[in-house]
């Protein structure tokens, strides 16, 4: 446990487990049809070789990022304290934010097709600064809708002006 | 039509507008017909310019604006109508712009900017420059008497923003106790002002100048020292390029005037094209106070402030409605700077340098990066040719971040940063150590919110009076 990142309070709550699950699923997807083109190509110009190592460079880029994946994917935490919304996130690259109630300009949901897919959601928290950076992907459905709930009522209790 | 009592735009407006069609379709169509024979381009030419005379006359004439029920209304559109409403009681600010054409006549562009919204979303061109003025006044005589008959401080808080500390964080004498009355377009008191040689002499002085007059002179050397003196001439369009960009710094800036009036603190500056500004002192955000090597020399430094829903625009270094002084001696910047953040000295605030360590992450940097904070203010000072300090009180700042990259994190370093709305001014204490970071991020976690909330107390005197 680095103490840079510790938690505020006793935890951070984690984001569901489908986020890692969801990324590396559209990784080897893209992975794999990086792979066949590669081969195809490879087959109908009749250089085998050439297009057989890079298949091969593929697969190693996409082994790394599956690495890469499931750590950042467990690296997300939030907490929710009285005022703000501490989020942490990154594995190589960390980020620690606390966001005031009371600075968000509104908050939103999103989630994609395969997001939803994956029964995932991401919230998301405007503040006026573009660089707050305010985000939280890989939500179940139910939590982030509470989430949103939550922070849109925080925030409108405790507004306060730019 | 109905009855309201609308007004229209100047009936110059068109001319303005399609001014350099005008005088190339004048000049080139005159011409030929003194001369008794059109050519095809000049048909062209008149046509475009019947066309566009129609549609512009059309347009003139579509075009009204009236107040009513504390809105700005704005009809506009010659095939497709539209009405715009602006709030009266959500206008930031209005500034008077005089683009080169439009002062030959004498007229006059309302910006107006909208609270929430991005771009300027209010524009009013042209109006003759009197009645722009005076529309102006009367449109923010008529906003702070919305806004104080209107809800109560808390609520205004909420949907509003800025609107509340305008009356507490103007430290003007006059102004103390404006919550009811609305100020009258009182006299102006002038607050600084920049003469042509200092900003010439500034502008000349800046880094990139230097930096191009000494790749010139390089260049210009070697082609002489070659005796290719046709080379040569190869370093005259680069001259040429910096004498424009350097005669549209010193056009953008002369006559630079910031002046203290009941509304804000209004700028105004340009050689052809003419802008008056006002800025809402409770608005701004934050402050960078710039200090290019060459001009530390002189004790000189640049002062831009961060307004919310102005957006980020000072970056490139010219004319950016951001600066409030282009060029100034310290003690002219520093009086502006404790005037703009309403009586907080930024040079109080006690900067601690980055430790030695830092030279890892930052070889040459690390000297110069250093942060501190007072009660009300955090402070970042970074850059080695150009010196940049940055301000921001802790009751405006967003969020508070820390970051670490795998590098830092084998060094045992890490960045603080805290957000601000976007604009030039980016408080960030880079390069800490890793714990002390951490201890920052809380305590400015905590103070940042007990300063919102002593911003928030709609009767507290979070104003000191200026001295």
């Amino acid at each position: 446990m680095n103490d840079l990142f510790a938690p505020p309070g006793n935890e951070w709550r984690p984001v569901s487990p489908q986020l890692g699950r969801m990324r590396r699923t559209v990784l080897a997807v893209l992975v794999a049809v990086a792979v066949v083109v590669s081969l195809t190509a490879g087959l109908v110009l009749g250089l085998l070789g050439w297009f057989g190592s890079l298949a091969a460079l593929w697969l190693v880029l996409g082994a790394a990022g599956w690495v890469v994946i499931g750590r950042n994917a467990r690296s997300w935490g939030y907490a929710e304290r009285d005022e703000d919304l501490f989020i942490k996130h990154g594995a190589l690259f960390r980020e620690l934010v606390a966001v005031p109630y009371g600075r968000m300009q509104f908050v939103d949901i999103t989630s994609g097709p395969v997001e939803q897919l994956y029964g995932v959601a991401t919230v998301h928290l405007h503040t006026a600064s573009a660089s707050s950076n305010a985000r939280i992907p890989g939500l179940p459905a139910a939590e982030a809708a509470r989430l949103r709930d939550r922070l849109t009522q925080l925030g409108e209790a405790q507004a306060a002006g730019l | 039509m109905t009855d309201r009592p609308f007004r229209r735009l100047s009936p110059l407006t068109p001319v303005v507008r399609g001014f350099i069609v005008v005088v190339a379709a004048g000049t080139t169509v005159l011409r030929d017909v003194t001369r008794g024979d059109l050519g095809p381009a000049a048909v062209l030419l008149g046509m475009l310019l019947v066309g566009g005379g129609v549609f512009g006359i059309a347009s003139w004439y579509r075009t009204k604006f009236w107040i009513e029920a504390d809105e700005l209304r704005v009809d506009t559109g010659v095939i497709s109508r539209q009405s715009r409403r602006i709030r009266i009681d959500r206008l930031q600010g209005i500034d008077i712009v005089q683009p080169f054409v439009a002062r030959l006549f004498g007229l006059a562009e309302l910006r107006m900017d909208v609270a929430g919204g991005h771009a300027r979303e209010g524009s009013l061109a042209f109006l003759p420059l009197g009645e722009a003025r005076e529309l102006k006044d009367l449109l923010l005589t008529h906003r702070d008497e919305v806004r104080a008959r209107t809800a109560p401080p808390e609520a205004r808080l909420a949907v509003e923003g800025p609107a509340p500390t305008a009356e507490g964080a103007t430290p003007t004498p006059q102004s103390a106790p404006v919550a009811a009355v609305p100020a009258p377009p009182g006299p102006e008191r002038v607050l600084a002002r920049v003469d042509l040689g200092t900003l010439m002499l500034s502008t000349l002085l800046s880094v990139e100048t230097i930096v191009l007059v000494v790749l010139g002179t390089g260049l210009l050397a070697v082609f002489v020292a070659s005796g290719e003196w046709l080379g040569a001439s190869a370093v005259a369009p680069l001259l040429a390029g910096l004498g424009v960009v350097l005669f549209k710094r010193v056009s953008g800036n002369y006559g630079f005037t910031v002046s203290e009036t009941p509304a804000g603190l209004q700028v105004r500056r340009g050689l052809f094209d003419l802008t008056a500004q006002t800025i809402t002192v409770a608005r701004i955000q934050g402050l960078v106070v710039t200090e290019p090597l060459l001009w530390r020399w002189l004790g000189w430094s640049r002062l831009d402030v961060s307004i919310a829903g102005y957006g980020d625009s000072s970056e490139d270094e010219g004319p950016a409605p951001s600066t409030v002084l282009p060029v100034g001696q310290r003690a002219a910047v520093a009086f502006l700077a404790r005037h703009v953040l309403a009586g907080d000295e930024v040079a109080q605030a006690t900067l601690h340098p980055a430790p030695r360590g830092a030279r890892w992450a930052a070889p040459v940097g690390w000297r110069y990066m250093a942060a501190g904070a007072t009660d009300r203010l955090v402070v970042s000072r970074e850059g080695w040719l150009t010196r940049r300090t940055h301000a921001a009180p802790h009751a405006r700042v967003q969020s508070v971040r820390v970051t670490q990259g795998p590098w830092q994190r084998r060094l045992g370093l890490a960045d603080l940063h805290l957000d601000s709305p976007p604009g030039p001014t980016r408080v960030r204490a880079r390069n800490r150590v890793a714990a002390e970071t951490r201890e920052w991020f809380d305590v400015e976690v905590r103070v940042s919110r007990e300063a919102r909330r002593r911003l928030g107390r709609p009767a507290s005197p979070s104003v000191p009076p200026s001295p």
